[in-house]
Order: structure tokens, then sequence, then C-alpha cells
């Protein structure tokens, strides 16, 4: 008998934890709440854009663009769900989406799309996960993951890597040898796209989008960093996904940027479930799975606990 | 080109999940059925990316989307239809004959 690889999902349907009546429920797609919440999200981006604009002549403007920052990151999360497909039914639409927060944050949809494929199948393993963030070793670790630092400095050597033709070792292990010509030209695009929205501020003497867009960018990177440290850093290194993926529960504000992605143990087990249902599948899941109560902070007390329960010469209150 | 394998019964049309797939156990093959608006089509029932179970995806209209990254084909024609699916899917001529679904495997 020709046999399906074991996923967390033929797991939780053999273990009883889901029917497959509620599994095809839970996976139904509609474009209308997708639509609502991108009219919202959309609203929230005229928001914190008219706040920098107020603030313009003033120090306020540093904390205007910092929220604005904090909403772009999250297209992050937007694109993550358009990867899936679970935003819209219009399958089209979610490649659209997908691709415009790729531009807006500096991550091409095709190759995330490929990248995310092996964080599915290989969740947590060392050497296997290409998107493991490791538990830091020390505090100095911990903070300086924090600033995003080492993250734009991968990202950019990635993109350039990749515009020049070139894949890593371990990039190679998950795109396809039919996709490399496209991964190549999507980062060459990206660039000539960025390059021509440079030429074009220079020409125009109009810098805004530096304000309004790449500061804001990189003021923001930290809380998305913060925020997807709580995925798996700090679980156990092991296949199950009861064990090696927290969910964690924050408030509405929170769920909303991050597009329910805190439910992440529930978008692991199911991943074609869209992201407006993941509140319910946490209902039939939350026994099953590792849930953090108290939210983003207390992952992080957790992380920085474990950390300084190896280095107990530090010392920070958690 | 007309295929020369004999036409099989593999279940009873009533018995297939409404405008959804069904898994079905041919022999030592496991084979995904759809039910779609134009007829009854048929599959291998592992994703020719990595090696999940279609059967467990989500079904719509004519397209198959595998539940472990979402990869998707054309069930009429086996065609991918989005990354990370980038080969066409094995897929078997169907008809109803008698209530029963055939597949010429
Ligand atoms: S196993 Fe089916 S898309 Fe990857």
């Amino acid at each position: 008998m020709s046999k399906a690889i074991v996923t967390p999902l033929t797991q939780a349907l053999a273990e009883g934890k889901l029917t497959r009546e509620e599994l095809k429920r839970f996976m139904q797609r509609s474009n209308g709440p997708g639509l609502r919440r991108l009219a919202l999200w959309i609203l929230l981006l005229a928001f914190t854009t008219t706040l920098i604009t107020l603030s313009w002549n003033s120090w306020l403007l540093w904390p205007a663009m910092f929220l604005q920052g904090v909403v772009l990151v999250h297209h992050f999360s937007l694109q993550h769900e358009c990867v899936h497909y679970t935003v819209f039914r219009t399958r089209w639409l979610n490649d659209l989406v997908g691709q415009i927060c790729g531009l807006i944050i500096i991550l091409p949809h095709r190759f995330f799309r490929y990248e995310h494929c092996d964080h599915h199948t290989y969740t947590q393993l060392t050497g296997e996960d290409p998107e493991l963030i490791p538990l830091p070793k020390t505090l100095g670790q911990y903070f300086l993951y924090l600033s995003a630092l080492p993250y734009w400095r991968g990202k950019f050597t990635e993109v350039f890597r990749h515009a020049r033709g070139n894949l890593s070792e371990v990039e190679l292990r998950f795109i396809p040898k039919v996709e490399h010509k496209a991964v190549f030209w999507d980062a060459r695009r990206m660039l000539a796209l960025y390059g021509a929205v440079f030429l074009a501020m220079a020409l125009t003497g109009w810098w805004g989008l530096i304000w309004y867009w790449i500061i804001p960018l990189f003021l923001g990177e930290p809380v998305m960093r913060f925020v997807r440290m709580t995925e798996h850093v700090g679980r156990p290194t092991v296949a199950q996904m009861s064990e090696n993926t927290r969910t964690n529960l924050v408030s509405s504000p929170m769920a909303f940027l991050c597009w329910n992605m805190n439910y992440h143990a529930e978008h692991h087990y199911v991943a074609s479930v869209p992201f407006h249902a993941l509140p319910r599948l946490h209902e039939k899941l939350k026994d099953h799975i590792f849930v953090e109560k108290g939210g983003y902070l207390a992952a992080h007390r957790d992380i920085l606990r474990q950390i300084l329960r190896r280095n107990p010469g530090q010392k920070a209150e958690v | 080109m007309v295929s020369e394998k004999p036409w099989r019964d593999v279940v009873e049309a009533s018995k297939l999940e409404k405008n959804w797939v069904t898994r079905i156990e041919i022999g030592p093959r496991l084979i995904a059925i759809y039910d779609t608006p134009s007829g009854v089509y048929a599959s291998l029932a592992l994703c020719n990316h990595g090696g999940a179970d279609l059967c467990d995806g989500y079904f719509d209209g004519h397209v198959i989307e595998c539940p472990l990254h979402q990869g998707a084909f054309d069930v009429r024609d086996g065609n991918p239809v989005s990354a990370p699916a980038t080969r066409a899917m094995r897929v078997f001529e169907t008809r109803i004959e008698n209530g029963m679904v055939q597949v010429r495997l």
C-alpha cells in the first residue's frame, strides 16, 4: 500500500482530535472575512500615515513612525496567510496581496512560499527547519536578535544572492530546480523596483517614502522579531506539534494585527484553515496543544527564564 | 490516445462525498475520487510534492489543495495550479456506469 506521510493533521485525524466533518467545516474559504479585514487594515494604515503627516515637524514624528512600522511589519502575517491561500477563496487574490506584502517588507513571495514549506514539514527540527530561530544562548544574543540586525543582514544577503543567480545549500533543498530562474528574477525585479522608487524620489526631490515606509519598517521590525520568537523559541526541538509550537492568547488588537497567527499550533496542525476559523479550531484543539495564556509577554518571560537558567551569572527581572 | 487499461468499479457514486474528495484504496494504491460540478475525476491520492494525502485537503470546484503546503492541482487534467506543486499529478479516466464510479487503472 502506498502510504501518505505522517503529518500533524493525519495524526490529529487518526487520534480523533478532529473528525473529517469538522476538518471540512474549518477549511471552508470565502472572500468576505479577508476583504473586510483588509479594508480595516487599509484604514489603519491611513490612520498611522496621517499621524506621521501631522507630527512632521515635531519629535512626535518618531513615535508616529514607530506605530506605522508596527503595522507595516505585520504585513508579514498577511503575506504568510496568503502563502497558505487562506485569506481569500479566490486563489489569485492571495497571490496578488501576498506579492504586495512582500514588496512592502522586502520578502519575495515565491521564495518565502518554498522556504515556508520546509518550515511546516520540519517544524523546529535543528538543521532541517529553515525558519528555526535557535534559543539564544545569552542575554546579549537575545537582544541582538530582537534588534533585527541579524534578520536584515540575512534578508539582504539572501535577496542579493538570488539576484546574482545563486542559491545556498539549504535553499537548494527546498526550491525545485524548475523554479530557480523564477526565484532569481523575482529578486532582480524586486531590486529594480526599489531602485526605480529611489530614482523617482531623487528626480522629484520628494523623499517622503523614506519617512512613511523605510524608516518605519526598520523601526518596527524588532516588534515582528519579538512576535516571531513567541511561536517556537524555547519550545522543545522535537517533531511533536503538541510540544514544539506555542499558541499565544493575545488581546484582540494584537490578534487583528497578526491575522490570528497567535493561534500558531492550530495553524501548524491544519495549515489549510483560514485565519478567521483559527479561534474556533483553537476551541477544538486547545487541550492537545501548548497554550501560553499570558500571551507574548509570558512567552518571552519563559524564553528569558530558559536563557538565564543556562547562564546563572546573568541577572534580569523576568 | 485511447487507454487500453480496463475499467474498474471503485465505489458506488452515491457513497462519494458530495462536491468533495473521497479516498479509495484499490489494491496497493490510494486513489482520490473528486465529485465536481462537471462530473467525477480521479487521481493518485498522494501529493507529488511531498507525499501528503490530498484526500485530507481542501477541495473547491475543480481544484484540490494539498493539506501540507497548499500546493494545488486541477483534477480535470492534473496540472499544477499553485506552487509548491510544479509537476502534473497522475489522473485517471473516470466515468459513472449504473451508479458505479469506474476508473481506468
Ligand atoms: S506535500 Fe503537497 S504541496 Fe507539499
